[in-house]
């Protein structure tokens, strides 16, 4: 955190290389965030951009939000769900995105990877969050509480329940 | 197959590559705001300097006196 802060101080003086960083660190993760939360490639993608480009106005301006992964991680979330809002989810016959990448080699994950990320699209969008927070994003129960606004037990609750179903499913699957 | 086992085969992927043009997409435009704030503070900076050189210097103490809002204010006490 103390690392944001430096980075936004960088950031008011102009320092385009401090954001550059910034981007870096934080693009893969808030771009599979966005995938799970629209299934839209598209419009994941406008929902990081306009994320990232809200985050440089407000420290051109000289208020750079004193930490950057709530920020960002909120106004990615919000423009998502702006984004459902207007236009509802898409169905799963045309949610064509991927949610994780098997490592190179890994053959056991390889054959694995369409059905999980399949079972992962058809979770409720309540639960599909908390796994990935959970799984890819490394997030205490308690920040993805407070990023989605609920008790800290219903973020617990909905991530057993996602893993009982995709357990139930991958076990159906053998 | 147990929880602990289904959170390990999770935690064995990746995520995604972002797109490249998304990326030169975000750092183009991020490079034209900074650019245009800092050409924004140098004009701000050049008129102050000359507001004050021919002693308009109060202009300044009004204009920050009414551009500071109140959550700058509350954020400098912290």
């Amino acid at each position: 955190m103390d690392r944001d802060r430096e980075r936004g101080a960088d950031m008011t003086r102009g320092d385009e290389a401090a954001f550059a960083q910034l981007y870096r660190d934080y693009r893969t993760r808030l771009h599979q965030y966005a995938l799970s939360l629209v299934r839209e490639r598209e419009a994941a993608e406008d929902a990081v951009q306009d994320a990232f480009l809200g985050w440089v106005r407000q420290v051109a301006a000289g208020k750079a939000p004193r930490q950057s992964a709530p920020y960002l991680y909120a106004s990615v979330r919000n423009r998502c769900l702006d984004r459902l809002r207007r236009r509802p989810e898409l169905s799963l016959d045309d949610a064509h995105v991927e949610l994780l990448a098997a490592p190179a080699g890994d053959e056991e994950r390889i054959g694995l990877q369409h059905a999980l990320n399949r079972l992962l699209l058809t979770l409720p969008e309540e639960q599909r969050e908390v796994v990935v927070l959970r799984t890819w994003h490394d997030m205490e129960f308690a920040a993805i509480a407070a990023l989605m606004g609920t008790p800290v037990n219903t973020a617990i609750a909905r991530y057993h329940y996602a893993l009982a179903k995709l357990r139930t499913e991958l076990d159906a699957h053998g | 197959m147990d929880d602990e086992r289904i959170e390990r085969l999770l935690r064995g992927y990746g995520l995604p590559e972002t797109p490249p043009a998304l990326d030169r997409r975000v750092l183009a435009r991020s490079e034209r705001i900074f650019a245009w704030a800092r050409a924004r503070e140098t004009v701000t900076g050049v008129t102050r300097e000359f507001a004050c050189a021919f002693g308009f210097g109060y202009i300044n103490y009004i204009v920050d006196l009414v551009t500071a809002t109140d959550a700058e204010y509350r954020v400098d006490l912290i």
